[in-house]
């Protein structure tokens, strides 16, 4: 059964989020939107379905306290499936203010809506100036970059090379995996905001290749040479060593958080019990702190790639698509989370070791 | 070849969202996913179903209208809308841009309406004019006045919250129990209310000494439930069985349920005890329908399961003499139930 794709768009007010949905609902693609705003505002296109909701965060009762759902939008969602023909997609606008952790935990816990609908990204709207100083007085924007599949950079017009730099330094300290668009007005390609299957475990396996070459970017680097996929704007020339220098010093003023990203690699195939062990207690135990997690992992014993990605204590996992002739078997695992413990992950990945 | 327990067939090409019986027995209607509604004759099964549009969008919520010839309907155009089978036609009663009428209610003595929007429950009185509002602390889940019609319960997040509708005081008593609460139902004696939960579970009160029952072991929501004849059993969707609660000698407490029908991973998602006698009619996930005798004789398979996605019952209403059962699909079908029609089948298979 097909799912519905959800794109989630977050991000600060004046960012920049109406009008990335504007432009996604007034280009000529043909396809049918049904939209999720909290408030009624610039949005008005023929064709679209646009739906009020007030955010609604109630807690699972299952005993988890990070087990939060939005409940307007089970309730709003449940709505838009009984209509006839559905949509081609479901566009969900937050609150500058939400969390995007509920949204994400909903097409989880929500058996009803996940038989029928799945998130497709999270994509967050940043605003290239005013990005540093939200960072330093609200949990929320970090957690909506941490959270994030795609983030777009955008007025990057209205800031200098130096300043753009810095910037995304400071989203890559918090998300080191999202891929970043800087954009004006943004003017993201749409094919790089839409149907990217985020969320999908025969998607990330699609990507493996790259998944698994990705350079593992330690967090604790200061350096500006990331390998990231950037905007055709983004020319990888503005990082002088002035910068980098200047980019130490504002660390802490710009940085206090204690959202990172980690990425784990294992050459030696995995055991799955102990996998299985070591990934439910870590979730138990710290999957308040969690936020996303992805990998690919090699198994002992068997010939597909174990594919597996959660949100929080949610966790979803399957055997896929085979270890090609040839192809070299690695496993890795990435974290965003809050208050990651480097060493204790590092050591807990490594005991999964066959 | 085996006959068919269905006496008749409808392929309406859109969902079936709901089915309702109006409060007289004497019609049934189906509303659908593109607005539009089927009302069908329950006293002439050879009739062809009426066609009306009720909502710009789709309906929400369809229950029996206060008036008891006619249905109510709540749809996410903003619109409460009463739908009358003879003439067949659908007149608005109420309407707010912009906003989904999630819920709406009709007394069964015929002295009040009312729906909810959001967090706000809107009464109206005889004449259709607004009596009174009332905000919830979150949205409703669930709205349904009592089998009297002097009371009126809501469900929401962390309980419900109950009006006498001739009081002065419109400030609601409440029940809380942790938990978002869904849909609920009042016992035929008005004593006592239950909520499904989004946690696959039922919650209920016993008004007058708040005394709580708690009712678990669902493998998905219970979308559906209904009393069997005389108040006996609570039925309730939501399990591979049929899981009826023994209500009659003291309440639940205390009893294991009765369970019908097998257990081969479909799920039930839709309930209708007879409205006379000990028989449950219950409808699956896959659109299979079973008729089970409610002491404990092997079910009777009157529908058969569909291969492939979308198939589940949506709806399953009996007429008011019981002799015609209507079940709605998820794939755009109503079937047409008739004794005849079944026992016929019941007699050719042997």
């Amino acid at each position: 059964m097909s799912q519905i794709p959800v794109t989630v768009l977050t991000g600060y007010l004046g960012a920049g989020k109406t009008t990335l949905l504007n432009r996604i609902l007034s280009e000529p693609h043909g396809k049918k939107y049904a939209v999720i705003v909290n408030e009624f505002g610039e949005i008005g296109i023929d064709g679209a379905l646009v739906v009020g909701a007030d955010e609604e965060v109630f807690e699972m009762n299952n005993g988890c306290i990070c087990c939060t759902v939005r409940g307007d939008l089970i309730r709003v969602i449940s709505g838009l499936l009984k209509r006839a023909g559905g949509f081609d997609g479901i566009l969900i606008e937050t609150t500058g203010l939400a969390n995007p952790g509920p949204v994400a935990q909903t097409f989880f816990a929500d058996e009803d809506i996940a038989a029928k609908a799945k998130i497709d990204s999270i994509v967050t709207v940043v605003d290239a100036k005013y990005l540093p100083l939200r960072l330093k007085d609200s949990k929320e924007a970090e957690e909506q970059i941490a959270f994030a599949d795609v983030i777009l950079l955008n007025k990057a017009d209205l800031v200098d090379a130096g300043e753009l730099a810095e910037t995304e330094a400071a989203i890559r300290r918090i998300n080191n995996f999202a891929k970043i668009i800087r954009t004006v007005k943004s003017d993201a390609p749409l094919d790089q905001v839409l149907g990217l299957g985020s969320f999908d475990l025969d998607e990330i396996l699609k990507r493996a290749p790259d998944f698994l070459k990705t350079e593992t970017h330690d967090h604790h680097n200061h350096h500006h040479d990331h390998d990231h996929e950037c905007g055709s704007d983004c020319g990888h020339h503005h990082h002088d060593h002035h910068h980098d220098h200047k980019h130490g010093h504002h660390h802490s003023e710009l940085h206090d958080s204690d959202i990172s990203s980690l990425s784990l690699t294992s050459d030696k195939p995995l055991d799955m019990v102990k996998f299985e062990a070591w990934m439910s207690d870590l979730r138990a135990n710290k999957g308040q702190d969690l936020l996303r997690y992805k990998g690919i992992l090699d198994m002992q014993g068997s010939d597909r790639k174990l594919a597996v990605q959660g949100v929080h204590m949610m966790m979803d996992g399957s055997n896929l698509a085979p270890w090609k002739d040839g192809e070299k078997r690695t496993s890795r695992m990435v974290f965003i989370g809050r208050k990651l413990d480097e060493k204790a992950l590092r050591a807990g990945f490594a005991s999964c070791a066959a | 070849m085996q006959s068919s327990a269905i006496f008749k067939k409808w392929e309406l090409g859109v969902p079936v969202s709901s089915l309702a019986v109006n409060g007289n027995g004497d019609w049934g209607m189906a509303a659908l996913g593109d607005g539009g509604a089927r009302l069908f004759d329950a006293q002439d099964a050879s009739a062809e179903p009426k066609a009306l549009t009720l909502h710009d969008g789709v309906s929400l919520s369809l229950k029996p209208d206060a008036d008891a010839h006619a249905f109510l309907s709540g749809g996410d155009d903003g619109k409460v809308v009463i739908a009358d089978p003879v003439p067949g036609t659908a007149t608005v009663l109420a309407e707010h841009k912009n906003k989904w009428v999630d819920h709406v209610a009709g007394a069964a003595d015929g002295k009040h309406r009312a729906y909810s929007i959001g967090k706000k429950i809107y009464i109206l009185d005889e004449e259709g004019q607004e009596k009174f509002t009332a905000d919830l602390p979150s949205s409703a889940g669930g709205l349904r006045f009592s089998p009297n019609g002097k009371r009126l319960a809501a469900s929401h997040y962390n309980g419900i919250s109950l009006w006498w509708l001739n009081a002065k005081e419109t400030a609601p008593e409440t029940r809380e129990w942790k938990g978002s609460h869904l849909d609920l139902i009042w016992t035929p004696d008005g004593k006592c209310v239950l909520t499904s939960l989004q946690e696959n579970a039922l919650h209920g009160w016993q008004l007058v000494d708040g005394k709580e029952m708690r009712m678990q072991g669902y493998a998905a929501k219970v979308r559906s439930m209904a009393f069997s004849a005389r108040g006996k059993y609570l039925v309730t969707s939501g399990a591979e069985q049929i899981i009826c609660w023994p209500f009659s000698g003291g309440g639940p407490w205390g009893k294991p349920p009765l369970t019908l029908g097998g257990m081969d991973g479909r799920l039930v998602t839709q309930v209708a005890p007879h409205p006379k006698d000990e028989m449950v009619a219950a409808g699956y996930n896959d659109g299979m329908v079973v008729l089970a005798p409610l002491d404990g004789r092997m079910e009777i398979m009157i529908a058969p399961p569909q291969s492939g996605a979308d198939k589940a019952v949506t709806g399953l209403v009996w007429n008011r003499d019981g002799d015609a059962l209507y079940a709605g699909t998820e794939s755009g079908t109503v079937m047409l139930f008739t004794i005849d029609s079944v026992r016929k089948a019941v007699v050719q298979a042997g």
